[in-house]
Order: structure tokens, then sequence, then C-alpha cells
């Protein structure tokens, strides 16, 4: 703990605080009994689905989308057998509600016949493997001791099959014997335990049966697999074959349930007709819960007071029910339904009923998977209320919370809660955005900034007590804030196109919705299953050792050659580098060989990093299709797209082509996770390597080809590879001007592709002119795909697109490049730079612009070394608990001036805290360790190496405004004494009420001028920065509450408010304005 | 001429005072304010020898420099130094004089161990005084250290003694890495005087030749543990 951090005093108002909120817990659930009745008149027009067409199933058949697919199980009785049912839940054409229960399939896995078993066997086994079940069935102590005879018999059921481990080629055609089980789930899980021990098949005692193949994939994906139903693809259940339910034997609350056998399902390609997206209902909510002073709100305790709740139809532009659920009167909102609810009981049961009589599909929000969701449930639970928590589709069950850990590589490993809501899709926001998007901040309102250019008025959490204790109005206002939360989610859906794009995924990868927000091996995996279903080849289960294993060399880089280039680069890329070098070396799980057999070249290939693989006169892989598949259906999605004029439609085919994109690329990362299904570093070291060899090759045969004269005298110089990474190198072909560049740079992508072996292909896309070279995977250029004017500045590696430093830093560089790059001028470039830093020691730059954030992601002391956010957020934790970031948000921070040898954890602090009390900013350190290695590194190509001296030392630095905290050791005692207001030395102590000291009194009228500029400029920004914040918010005749910690121009008003009540003590040492000559 | 400046994280402030008695030749029309930058200034000071003479100048019409003119008159070498100013935009904080509940005068040296002393047990200094002398304590982990003065009854030696004047008993803490850089002044004077208050910054003060001084004034040092009840 630092002791000598002065910020001590502000530990003080504890104790007062403490009664504060004891009087506070007594009052602050407002009684509504007077006013309100016990029931609210509730306006439920529009809330219910279209009527159901009494036909469906009958007479005509039932299409639906298939949204959501769970499996339960289903006892045996004397006359059945234990079975594992599905459960599909979807949604018709006609926007009708529906549950589909599929009957007679069950799930399998499969193990490799063992030495001498024949079809003679199969009873025997079938019969041993059954007895061994129920056993262990009975000693589970279920209750079930007297198992039917037919239960028993048929616990599972075993046929021999004729397959092939995924991994390595042994021959052309080496299918063996296999053993296929099928059973219900919990029978297959029984029957994988006692398999392990050995269990007599043969009748020759207990055989030990090896590796067990896909007995460790999901029920569902199996089932899917097998089916071939896709999530958010269509189905059809002919007339007549199924069986619609009536409302007594009904397991859920669907409009329609039906069962059917699965043999009658009839599953449609998502295309055509059935590329359509049904009328999917997404209700978008958000909560609004009174908290107490200082703590976050808390389940237990802390009340709901409001529910916002939009519904919207997809492929619609504005929700079709809006309303509020509000506790206490309430003063209406222009478009949007008030309920008026007595108190929270009424309010959370009201609010149920009408989720389910709106019965969404999806239900979406701001965070609602880890706050909203759950404590409302949570609520619920302590009113007692259990009907709230029926919110799901499923009659029998409410909604359960339990917390799921998740880590992947890409996201980090968090905690979040899962909440099972049956039959309906959680989906929120925050987590599409937190796994789509890289960004500073992840509060709703710097979302919505970054992609709707909207903001909303944050209020802090302290704020909504005293609204709900108001009036009528003041709920209003609450009201708005609620139901703006709740559309915000709703617009960001339809800007990112999330919905439809998370369904193309799912349509492509046959996986369904939910899962894929999290799960990007299941992806893969299940189309590795549906392609080895065809093939006969089954997955073995691989025992996952997760430790760090073997890694294996990344893609190459070519020594970039540095420096600022005024000439056209063209840049050469392979397309779909990964998908493309599997395709064209067949590299592929079936065609991995363990020892070389053949002939080289023909029978087998041997590739760069030592690996064999049978090439495809022997077999096909199944990877390679995979990926041939997606490729063309890429293809095909993009010209669909081309041709379609339905606007939804083509965002749907775009959705798609993207999804195809990610999961042709993710394939290769699925053969190099070791932790993952199915591992195969053979298959992903030999993609890199094949890579690296491919950008070598093109460095020498680019620079072979292309000397100086070639192409009949078009080439002015030799080529040269000033740099190239992964999937593309950059040449300079000495041309001058974008138009040649392009014409040899088309000429030498296709010469240049003669040598790969198809389809990999080299294409050239783009010139940089000029091109800023900085250092491997850091560059800068202007962006050329047509001759005349550029498209775009692309910036790589640089900090105008990293997170870990302060948006001060990225908005600098990209002015500088834009200067540099785009207007070609060095010297403004320069003078811009100078002029930033300058203003940075004069405290002039907006603290908003210095802010670091870093997200919160363990305790403090679960980090090895003292991290600057952590000690923060534990020292705002104890400044005020409620308003401290918690786990898993991104704490802004600033640095703060700190005697020397500080570290660097002890002197960040939160912005808010810097301007209420301002304290001084560390200005040196963010132009030393901030600003100084960047700027220096774009200006080294051109200044040389005493860029860096020039920019921190120069004569730009030498003016400094130096800020007096308000808190600190010493301020309390000091006083600050006059100083001239012209030429800031000290007055002497009988002049101290005077503006100016007697050597500058004949300039008086000039400074009081000067200053009264200074007093009108704050007040002109200052008013222009709160109706700015008064358009945001959306109200004119009130006052502003908003608090956004990431919204900049929170922070500018603060600042300025700070320096007007500062300049406005000033004016009034000039005294009254008056205009008598002076008295002397 | 006087000088100050506080430390960046507001704890300490450092006060100089030249009077004009120090100088061999002193002119000032007005008061006027100048900016330096410490760094740059202590290297124009490090180019003087010990027995030159150092000429301050600055011309208001000469723009944004401050000579420093070093003579030595044994060789007839001068050496000009100029330095550019920075132009500081700063509020003038005063620290106003206060009646101190004890001021104790002790040799520099004496002080100076005092302190290296306790800071290698402690981080931080007691200082507790009454009418029977001032006790310094540090106390770390490693274990602790007590120094004790009495009052000095002999008064033979004035350079050597400790008087203490008190009014009321003190006892404060402050920080002992601030005290040991204030005690590299020890070279500037013989004496030096610490006046103490309860919750109060503690003034060190080195008078310079009876026509100036150099102060330091630093805050009490508040545990944050005893905050938090």
């Amino acid at each position: 703990m630092s002791t000598k951090r002065p910020g001590g005093a502000s530990f003080q108002p504890e104790v007062k605080r403490k009664r504060e909120s004891d009087e506070f817990e007594q009052c602050y659930v407002p009684k509504f009994e007077k006013e309100l009745p016990a029931t609210p008149k509730i306006d439920k027009t529009g809330w219910a689905r279209p009527a159901v067409d009494k036909d469906l199933g009958i007479t005509k058949s039932i299409a639906c989308q298939v949204l959501e697919v769970e499996t339960y199980h289903e006892d045996g009785s004397a006359t059945t057998y234990d079975r594992t049912n599905v459960k599909l839940y979807g949604v018709t054409k006609a926007g009708n509600s529906i549950c589909v229960i599929v009957t007679d399939y069950f799930p399998h896995f499969y193990f490799q016949a063992p030495q001498g078993f024949g079809v003679e066997h199969i009873q025997t086994a079938q019969t041993a493997i059954c007895n061994m079940v129920a056993s262990a069935k009975r000693r589970g102590g279920s209750g079930q001791n007297q198992l039917p005879g037919k239960v028993v018999d048929n616990l599972v059921h075993i046929e021999l099959v004729r397959g092939e481990n995924l991994y390595y080629f042994r021959g052309a055609d080496t299918k063996v014997p296999f053993v296929k089980v099928t059973g219900s789930t919990e029978a297959l899980h029984k029957a994988r335990m006692e398999l392990r021990n050995g269990i007599n098949l043969m009748g020759k005692g207990p055989v030990n049966v090896g590796n067990l193949y896909e007995s460790n994939i999901n029920d569902i994906v199996k089932f899917m697999a097998k089916t071939n139903i896709v999530g958010c693809g269509w189905i059809e259940l002919p007339a007549g074959k199924c069986q619609i339910l009536s409302n007594s034997e009904k397991s859920s609350r669907c409009q329609i349930e039906v069962s059917v056998n699965v043999k009658n399902l009839i599953v449609h390609e998502s295309e055509g007709e059935w590329a359509d997206i049904a009328p999917i209902r997404t209700l978008s909510l958000d909560i609004e819960c009174i908290g107490r002073r200082g703590v976050f709100p808390e389940a237990i305790k802390d009340p709901i007071i409001q529910i916002a709740n939009l519904v919207k139809i997809e492929g619609e532009t504005e929700p079709f029910v809006r309303n509020c659920f509000v506790l206490g009167t309430c003063a209406p909102v222009v478009g949007s339904n008030i309920i008026q609810c007595v108190n929270e009981k009424v309010l959370l049961e009201k609010w149920a009923e009408f989720v389910r009589e709106v019965d969404p599909d999806i239900i979406t929000g701001y965070n609602i998977l880890n706050f909203d969701l759950p404590y409302i449930l949570d609520r619920a639970k302590v009113l007692s209320l259990p009907q709230v928590s029926h919110l799901g589709r499923q009659k029998d069950k409410g909604s359960v919370v339990r917390d799921a850990a998740i880590s992947s590589k890409q996201m980090g490993s968090r905690v979040n809660k899962s909440i099972d809501i049956h039959g309906r899709i959680i989906f929120d926001v925050l987590q599409v955005v937190l796994r789509d998007y890289k960004l500073r901040s992840y509060t709703l309102n710097s979302v919505s900034y970054q992609f709707l250019s909207e903001q909303k008025e944050d209020v802090e959490h302290n704020i909504i007590p005293d609204l709900q204790r108001g009036d009528e109005q003041t709920r209003r206002r609450l009201a708005q804030y609620c139901l703006k939360d709740a559309y915000l989610p709703l617009r960001l859906l339809d800007k990112l196109m999330s919905i439809i794009n998370y369904i193309e995924m799912a349509r492509v990868t046959g996986f369904i919705m939910p899962m894929n927000l999290y799960k990007s091996w299941l992806q893969i995996l299940s189309m590795m299953l549906r392609r080895c279903k065809q093939n006969n080849f089954f997955l073995p289960v691989i025992e996952v050792n997760s430790g760090d294993g073997e890694g294996y060399e990344g893609a190459t880089v070519i020594d970039p050659i540095r420096g600022f280039y005024n000439e056209p680069i063209a840049t050469l890329d392979f397309a779909s580098l990964y998908p493309s070098i599997m395709i064209a070396h067949n590299l592929c799980y079936t065609t991995l060989l363990k020892s070389p057999q053949g002939v080289e070249n023909e029978d087998y290939i041997r590739t760069p990093s030592g690996q064999y693989f049978a090439t495809k006169s022997k077999r096909h892989g199944l990877l390679p299709e995979i990926l041939e598949d997606l490729l063309v259906a890429r293809k095909r999605a993009k010209n669909f797209m081309k041709n379609e004029k339905d606007e939804f439609k083509r965002m749907v085919y775009n959705g798609r082509q993207l999804a195809l994109k990610i999961s042709a690329n993710s394939v290769y990362g699925f053969t190099g996770a070791v932790v993952g299904k199915l591992p195969c570093l053979e298959i992903s070291q030999s993609v890199t390597a094949f890579g690296r060899k491919m950008i070598d090759m093109t460095k020498s045969e680019v620079e072979r080809i292309y000397k100086k004269g070639a192409l009949e005298g078009k080439c002015p110089a030799d080529a040269k590879v000033i740099y190239g990474d992964t999937d593309s190198v950059m040449v300079k072909f000495g041309v001058e001007n974008v138009a040649q560049a392009m014409e040899i740079g088309l000429e030498a992508a296709k010469e240049v592709s003669k040598i790969f072996t198809p389809p990999i292909k080299l294409e050239f896309e783009k010139v940089y002119f000029p091109y800023l070279l900085i250092n491997k995977k850091r560059y800068a250029g202007l962006y050329f795909t047509k001759p005349e004017v550029h498209d775009k500045m692309d910036c790589k590696g640089l900090e105008t697109v990293r997170r870990d430093n302060c948006p001060l830093v990225a908005k600098v560089l990209g002015v500088c490049l834009e200067k540099l790059l785009i207007e070609r001028d060095q010297q403004s470039a320069l003078d811009f730079a100078k002029r930033t830093i300058s203003d940075l020691l004069c405290n002039k730059i907006d603290i908003s612009l210095l802010i670091i954030s870093k997200e919160l992601t363990k305790s403090g002391d679960k980090y090895q070394a003292k991290q600057a956010h952590v000690e923060l957020a534990a020292r705002m934790k104890k400044r005020d608990a409620g308003s401290a970031p918690r786990l898993g948000d991104r704490v802004p921070y600033v640095f703060v001036a700190a005697a020397k040898n500080v570290p660097a954890y002890e002197r960040a602090e939160d912005p808010t805290f810097v301007l209420q009390n301002n304290i001084p900013l560390d200005t040196k350190h963010y132009l030393t360790n901030q600003l100084a290695k960047p700027l220096a590194r774009i200006f080294e190509p051109i200044l040389g190496d005493r860029a860096e001296k020039i920019l921190v030392e120069g004569e730009h630095t030498r003016v400094r405004t130096v800020v007096q905290s308000k808190v600190g050791g010493l301020a309390a005692f000091t006083k600050k004494s006059a100083t001239c207001l012209g030429c800031k030395s000290v007055l002497p102590k009988m002049e101290s009420e005077n503006a100016v000291c007697k050597h500058c009194e004949p300039k008086l009228p000039e400074i009081y001028a000067s200053r009264l500029v200074t007093m009108h400029e704050l007040e002109n920004h200052f008013g222009r920065l709160w109706t700015e914040c008064q358009n945001c918010a959306k109200t004119m005749q009130d006052k502003v509450n908003c608090s956004a910690r990431d919204c900049p121009i929170y922070y500018m008003r603060e600042k300025v408010r700070n320096e007007l009540s500062e300049t406005n003590t000033i004016m009034q040492r000039f005294g009254d304005p008056c205009f008598a000559p002076p008295t002397k | 001429m006087s000088l100050q400046a506080m430390d960046s994280s507001h704890v300490a402030l450092v006060s100089l005072k030249l009077e004009v008695g120090l100088f061999d030749t002193y002119r000032c029309d007005r008061t006027i304010n100048l900016g330096l930058s410490l760094a740059n200034m202590s290297k124009a000071l490090k180019c003087a020898n010990n027995d030159d003479t150092c000429m301050l100048k600055y011309e208001e019409n000469e723009g944004d420099s401050i000579i420093f003119t070093f003579a030595d008159p044994k060789r007839d070498k001068t050496q000009d130094v100029t330095v550019k100013m920075m132009d500081i935009d700063s509020e003038h904080l005063g620290i106003p004089e206060q009646d101190y509940a004890v001021v104790c005068e002790m040799p520099a040296g004496e002080f100076q161990k005092t302190c290296k002393d306790l800071s290698t047990f402690s981080d931080s200094l007691n200082i507790t005084a009454t009418k029977a002398g001032i006790v310094f304590t540090g106390k770390g982990d490693i274990g602790s250290s007590v120094v004790t003065y009495s009052p000095s009854s002999n008064t033979d030696d004035e350079s050597e003694a400790v008087t203490l004047e008190v009014k009321e008993p003190v006892n404060v803490n402050f920080s002992i890495k601030y005290m040991n850089q204030f005690t590299k002044a020890t070279a500037l004077s013989d004496r030096v005087r610490l006046s103490l208050c309860n919750d109060v910054p503690v003034v060190v003060e080195y008078p310079i030749e009876e026509n100036g001084f150099l102060r330091f004034y630093l805050a009490p040092k508040i545990d944050d543990e005893e905050n938090m009840e």
C-alpha cells in the first residue's frame, strides 16, 4: 500500500456516508398503493403472433426454420424403450412458433470390431452390453431397480458397418468392420464406461475394444449431421406424416407442437426459396434497478424498478412493440406504452406474462446474459415468484442461471453466466461485440458511438434512486433512458447485421446459432462430421493433453528494407493462401502417411516440413474437398449477391459469403489446435512450411524475371522485393506512376502464378504510393486499386490501430501520416507533431485523449506483477465501491505526476477524479513513453536518427503549464499569492487586490481585453458542449445528468467548467468595469 | 532573488531566498518572473569552478535567455553560458508564516547523519519533541533506530549545540526519502533549523550567511490505514 499517496483526505466522509445510507435504505422504495390499482391495465394489441392455419399438418405440409435444438430423455415403459428425443424449435413462414418433436432418432458411437467379430456375435454382444448398462443403471440407484425386460433388451442396439479411422492413409480401400452402438444418451454414456473396462462381447471372456469413435461429440451435432439439418435452415413436415398435438398434450408454449418420425423429416438446402429468413421475433430488453449508495445493485436486496421492451421482426426496420414496465406512476412517453405497476411483484409477473405472450425467438439486449436476465431470475427467487422464471417455451421447466467458464485463444478466458430459456436464443449484443470487434471501451455508450455515431445519456447509478423517488416526470425520464438502452442494442444488431451473419454462419457450418457465439471449432467439427458420414470415416476420440504441446514454426516474414518510398510499390497477394495450399497439395487427415510408400511426387509428396501425404491420384482428401466446396459456395454466394435486387436478401448473401470465408480460413487453425477435438500438427506444420517456401519462391521469381528492360523495356529498373509477410510481397518495380505499377503488377501476378500448383494463385490487388516501411509488420501507405485516386490510407501495426496506448498517439500519428502520405508535406507533418507536443506540455490536450484503458480480468493478487489498472481499481473501490470497475470491465486511467522513481502502477488515476481535483498529469511520461517512440519511428525515415531528439527537445517544448493539484500533502497548507496578470510577478502584500503590478499598469486595458476574450471563448465553448450534451440526451429543459466515462465531450465539459470558474475569479480581480479615467 | 519549486506530487516545496546583501552587485528594476528548467540551469552551473564569480544577466529586450557569466579573476578568463528560458504558466504558492510549536536548531551535519541512519531502517521518520528533548525514530521490519537529543546544557561551542524551544509537545511523521534529499543542502550551512507543529508541514531551514536561506517544506505523512477507520 502506498502511504505517500496524498489522496488520504478523500476517505474521510466514509462515516457520514454510512449513516446516510441507513436512512436511505428505509425509504428508497416509495409506495404507490394509493395512486395505482392492484393490477395494471395493459393494452395488449400486437403482442400475440398471427393465428395458426388449421389445415397445417393435416392437408398442408409444415415448413419451418429451425432455430434451437435440444434433446431430452424419455424413460422406457413396458411397451416402449429408453430413448433420447430431439426437440426443434422454429418459426414458420407465417410467423407461427413451432416445436417439432423428432422421434426414433438414436445417438451412436463406434468402435473397431475386435478380431474375429462377425455377424453371428451381434446378438451376444448386444445382450452383454445391455446387461452391463442395466446393472450400471441399477447401481446408479435412480429408484428404477425394476426395469421392464423390454427396456433392458433394448437399451442399446448394435450393428456392423464398414468404415475407417479418419487419421492416416493406409491404402486405397481399407474399410474395416466397425461396431456401431446406438441407444439413448444415458445408455451410451454407461456403455462407454463399461466398454472401457472390457465386456464379454463374443462369449469368450472380456474383450478390450480400444479407442472409441465419435463418442465425445455432442448429441445435437451428431443429430444434425445425421439428418443434414443445419442451424437456421428450413425443414418440412409432410402433411399426414406428422402428428399435431392438442393443447392439453403440448409440452411447450409454442403455437404448434408436432411430433414426427425422423424418417419423415424433409430437409431443404438453404437456397432459392429456402434461403429466406422467417419472420423471427427479437425482443430487446433492459432493466433498471435501484441501488444503495456506494454499492452496485445486488439482486438479494435491490428491487427492479423498470423493464423496457422492444419487439421487432427480423428484416423490418422499426420495432412493433415498445413498452416499459414501470414501478410507480410515470408520465406517458410518446410512441411507447407505459405500464404502471403498483409494486415490484406485479411488475415482474406482468412482464413475464408479456414475454410468454409475445413469444420472442431471440432475446437480446446489452449484457443481458451476465446482468439483466440473471438479475430478473434472482429477484424472482428472492420474491418467491416461480412464474417469473418461466420465460422459455417449455411448460414444465423454468430458467436457471449457471456459471460457465469459457476460454479460447481468441477471447481469453472469462466467466459468463449460462442461462437456458428453452426454445429461445439469448443473443447478447455485448458478447457479439466482444467477440467480433477490438475496441477501447465496451460500454453501450461507446459502442453505439463507434457504430451508430449516436450516444445516450449515461447516468451514474447513484442518480437513479433520486429519479425514482421524484415524481412521475422524473420517472418518465428514467423510462426514457431505459427504453433507449433497449433500443440501442436493436439498432446495433441492425447496423452490424449480426443476426443475419450468425444465421448464415449457422447455415454454412450446419451448427445452431447460439453455440456459434463461442465455439468456432465446433463449426469445423460439424462440417467434418457431415463429410465423414458420407465417406464412412469415423472420428476417433483423442485424449487431449492440455500441456503446452509442441509448437511449430509460423509464417515467414521477409526482412524489410526500411524507408520512405516516394514511388509506387506493387503488392502481390496469395488469394486464400492456407485453404488453397491444403487443396493444392491434398493435405488432409486421410492422406497423411506414417512413412512414404511408392514413388515420390507420384504416389506421395514430401512437404517442406518433412511430412508425407498421399497424392490425389491415391485419394482425395476430405479437408481439400470441404475447402473446395466452401470456396465454390462463396463464389456462388457472391454471384447471387451481385444479381439479387432485394436489399434484405443481398445482406443475407453477403453474410453468407463472409461466413464461408471465415470458415475456410479457420480449417487450418482447427488442425493446429492442440487442445481441440481433432488436432493434426502434421497438417498445420506443412501448411505454414509451404507458405514460407512460396513467399521465398515468389521473391526470387519476381526479381529474376523483371530485370531492367524486361517486358519490352517497360521495366525501368531491376525489380526489388522490399518486404513480404505471410501471404503477400511488396515489390518495387522502379516505375514512376501508379498505372505503370499496376500494369507490371498484373503481368507479374499472372506470370509468377505459373510456378505454383493450382488453385494457388498470386493476385495483384493494390499499389502503395507513397509507402512508409517502418519495420516488420509495421507500415503505412496510400492504397490504390485504380490508377486515378487512392482508396484509403492503410496502416498496419502502427499505433493508430492498437489499443494499448492513449488515443492521442493514434490521433497524432493518423494526422501526421495523412500529411506525409496524402498531402506529401513533410514540414507540415513535423509542425503538427511539434504543435501537439507543445499543447501536451501546456496542458491543452483534452484529457479524453490521454486515457488508456485495460480490461480488469482478474483481481489484483492473481496478477504476477502489479499493474496500473488493477491497483487503480482497488483504490477506486475504497473511494466509492458502487462506481468502481468490476471484473471484466475495462478500466480507464491516466498517468498523473508523481515523485521520481514512483512506479507507474501508482501513478495511474481515474480521469474523473483527476478532473475534479485538478491533479497534474504526467505530461513528461506521455511525451517520452507514449508519443516519442511512435512518432520517431515514422519520422526517422525522413529526418534520420535525430528525429526523436528534435521532437522531444526542440524549441516547442519550452512553454509549459504547471497545474496545481487540489489534493496532495501540501495543498491544504499553501496559499496562493496574487501574481500580476500581465507579467506573472508576485504582487506585494499591499497590492494583492490589484489585477496587475505597477509596471504593467499602462497595459491594463489590453490585459483586461485579452482576459475577457479568453473568458468569452470559454463561455462559448461551454455553451456549445452543453448544447451537444442536451441534444444527445434529447432534453432541453432539464439538467444534463450524463457522466459517460468514455465520452470525450463529458471530459471536455468538466474541464471547461473548471477553467471557466477559475477565469471568473480572475475577472473579478479587475473589479467592476468603469469608464472613469485612471485616478492618477 | 528568490526561487521556488514544488515536487510534482505536491508533497514538498523548496524555497530559496538570496537577499541583496549576498551579491557583490545587484540590480533589478522591477519584480520579474523568470522560468528555467532546473536540469538546464544545473548544466550551466556545472561549468563553473569553485572560486569563480558568477554573474546572472537578463535583459528584457534580449529575447528569452539568461546569461550566466563565470569569471576566473586569477586567469582573467570569462565564460558565458546562455540558457534558454521556459515560459512556465503556474500559480505562485506560498506557505504563510506561522507560529510553530517547536523550533529546534542543531548542527546540519548531525541532522544529516540522523536521517541517513534512520533511513536504513525505515522509510518513515517520526519526530517527537517535548521540553525534555527531541526524539527521532525510524521503525522498520528489521529493527528500529531511535536518536534522542537533550537540549545542550554546555553552550561553549555554539555551533555544536542543540537548542530547543517548545511551546507544546509535537509528534509528527514524515517520509524519510524527502528528508534525505533535503539534507543534501548541508554543505550550505553549519546549522539547520526545524520548525514543527502537529499536522502542519515541517520547515527545514538552512540559513545562508545571514543573508538568505534555503527552506524545505514537507507535508506530514498521512497513514492510509489510520484514515480508513
